[in-house]
């Protein structure tokens, strides 16, 4: 009897300890700083950071900067005194947030960017960036024109918000040595939006087709929800076969791409993109040495390999 | 010719530049652009034209009312991005001309929500209204977020016929697109009730000088309701046609309309210090909006030196307006 009292003390003492130390693990407070919850894709990664963040033992907090540099460099100084142990960041300006990451940094805290990663010198004050490289994204898009069209072809680039990182990247990449430069592809026209936004793709897209019309045999577009405009523009001037490519693989590019209005989505994998920095935040907590830069393979949607994934949640 | 004359002719020369200013403007751009880019008069140039006066028009001449009346509304884009979200996906749940009603009805409510929000609190300047219809955007937009989940919704989404919606986005009565005569049937309406009517006189005499318009009897505090109402019922109508048009309505689709709108009421001529201004101007000041984009594109000027002139004209008009009142 003695020996089962025992055994059910040893039992219940072990049974407390680990569930303390499980309480423990799962009171690694990390907080993901949202550059903008409007923007779909940063909504649905805060959403995937709550989702997966108890896989890796993190108690994950999601702050909103909503577009702005001050607004977001408050949030991690409020980490900061709040004492969380992570910090993933989504910069609204990468050279602005420095100071604020600087801080950070002095107070112990892990810091990860997420899908924009510190330039230059800057980067030694983060521990490590996932992202999805937006020049490898424009080189890709102009892989998938030069193979579509390898006798050349006329198109035109509408370009995302002007002066926005993904937006200059993007048309880097699609123009650049590794992109159409030195292939047959002749771009009629680029023109930038002023925001992220269809509507102003579409006007774009019909003045092209008023200048342009059936010379148009191709539309790089750097967004999905633009690639919709562009759509709308084309068949209301009654163009069909225009070859149109879009970035994001969000679920306006899946279904577009799977009912055969648009050719081809540069996809994002924002779920992969959190998963591998929560992990890269544990190996650094665990003092393990981590990669400083690390890319998230983008995929292609076409009509062949569409079917193979499942629509997006975003 | 004496002096005496010369002088003259130019003192009426330059009257009338500044009161026909933005007419020959747009004539300029119009001719400029016609000899460079002759498909600038295509009739598919005009038909793009109509369809992108769409949206903005509708937002721009429910503003007109809350500037002539004195004040100003920034919450338009948050009214826009809540009565698209919410409108797309009642179609599939009441039908859509139901969905229709609701989402206008939707704009004139958060409109009078912001009246009696600026009346109760007392803010009757117009820089008060300004920061209190900005705190009132960021209500209604995150609602939208809220209701949207954050997410996009498309009209593929929908099962049920969204046939009117089509026809608002993409169809057209002879060469004549839909939005536009949306448009016109607007403007006639909101004209006439500037024009012939006792509450039009009162907004116009609230917005010249409110002290002197409540001792002269007019009632200030309906003329306010009536204005935001109207605004806001208008934002309803420009987020159904810019979804209808583009058959998508993001949670942030309304993003800038609200600069956009006082752009095209203040370079149309209504001056921003309330009391003198009409639905007809607002209309040049669209016009010249649109036609600048569609001119600069077909030019091909960059995307930077576009908001570069957009942000010239504003400024421009705003110096010619405090020219003329002084």
């Amino acid at each position: 009897m003695s020996v089962l009292k025992k055994a059910l003390v040893v039992g219940l003492v072990l049974l407390i300890a680990a569930s303390f130390g499980a309480v423990a693990q799962a009171k690694v407070k990390a907080a993901f700083v949202v550059s903008n919850q409007a923007n779909e894709s940063q909504a649905f990664s805060a959403k995937e950071f709550l989702r997966l963040g108890a896989k890796y033992g993190f108690e994950v907090s999601t702050f909103d900067a909503k577009g702005d540099t001050q607004v977001e460099s408050q949030i991690v100084t409020n980490c900061i005194a709040q004492k969380f142990k992570v910090i993933f960041l989504n910069p609204n300006d990468i050279h602005a947030i420095v100071p604020a990451i600087m801080k950070a940094k002095q107070a112990g805290l892990v810091v990860g960017m997420f899908s924009s990663d510190l330039v230059g010198a800057d980067q030694k004050y983060r521990d490590f960036a996932s992202s999805s490289d937006d020049v490898l994204g424009g080189q890709l898009a102009a892989q998938q024109m030069i193979k579509q069209f390898p006798n050349g072809a006329k198109i035109v680039e509408i370009g995302g918000q002007a002066g926005h990182n993904a937006q200059l990247s993007r048309h880097d990449g699609f123009n650049g040595d590794k992109g159409i430069k030195g292939s047959k592809i002749q771009v009629l026209d680029f023109k930038a939006c002023q925001q992220w936004a269809t509507d102003q793709a579409q006007a774009i897209m019909e003045d092209f087709i008023v200048k342009y019309g059936k010379d148009i045999q191709g539309v790089f577009v750097h967004w999905d929800n633009g690639a919709t405009g562009v759509i709308q523009a084309a068949k209301a001037a009654g163009l069909k076969n225009i070859f149109i490519i879009g970035v994001d693989g969000n679920k306006a590019g899946y279904v577009q791409v799977k009912s055969g209005d648009q050719a081809v989505s540069i996809a994002q994998d924002f779920t992969a993109m959190v998963d591998k920095s929560l992990s890269l935040a544990k190996d650094v907590l665990a003092g393990k040495k981590v990669q400083g830069y690390n890319v998230i393979p983008q995929v292609i949607y076409d009509k062949t390999t569409v079917s193979k994934y499942s629509t997006p949640e975003w | 010719m004496s002096p005496a004359e010369k002088t003259g002719a130019l003192k009426s020369a330059a009257g009338f530049l500044r009161s026909y200013l933005l007419i020959v403007l747009i004539a300029v751009l119009v001719v400029l652009t016609a000899i460079v880019e002759p498909k600038f008069l295509s009739g598919q140039n005009m038909i793009n034209i109509m369809r992108q006066f769409g949206p903005l028009i509708m937002v721009a001449l429910g503003m007109t009312f809350v500037i002539i009346g004195g004040f100003i509304d920034l919450s338009v884009a948050g009214i826009i991005n809540l009565v698209a979200v919410v409108t797309i996906s009642l179609i599939q749940v009441l039908g859509q001309v139901p969905a229709l009603i609701v989402g206008m009805a939707l704009g004139a409510a958060c409109g009078a929500l912001n009246s009696v929000v600026i009346l109760s609190s007392g803010a009757l300047t117009q820089a008060e209204a300004l920061f209190m219809t900005f705190g009132m955007s960021t209500v209604y937009s995150a609602f939208a977020l809220l209701y949207s989940h954050g997410s996009t919704m498309h009209f593929w989404d929908i099962d049920k016929s969204k046939s009117v919606f089509e026809a608002i986005g993409a169809g057209k009565v002879g060469p004549v697109s839909v939005s536009f005569l949306i448009f016109l049937f607007f403007l006639a309406l909101l004209w006439i009730f500037q024009a012939n009517t006792t509450e039009g006189r009162s907004i116009r005499l609230t917005g010249g000088n409110k002290t002197a318009a409540e001792l002269a009897g007019i009632r200030i505090r309906r003329s306010i309701v009536v204005i935001y109402t109207i605004c806001g019922f208008m934002a309803g109508v420009g987020a159904i046609v810019l979804f209808s048009r583009i058959t998508t309505a993001a949670p942030v689709i309304g993003a800038n309309f609200e600069t956009n709108a006082i752009l095209s009421v203040v370079v149309g001529g209504t001056t921003l210090k309330g009391g003198k201004g009409s639905v007809l101007r607002t209309v040049t000041g669209v016009l010249l909006i649109i036609l600048m984009s569609n001119c600069l594109n077909l030019l091909g000027v960059s995307s930077y030196l576009q908001v570069v002139a957009k942000g010239a004209i504003l400024v421009f008009a705003i110096w010619l307006d405090n020219r003329k009142q002084a």
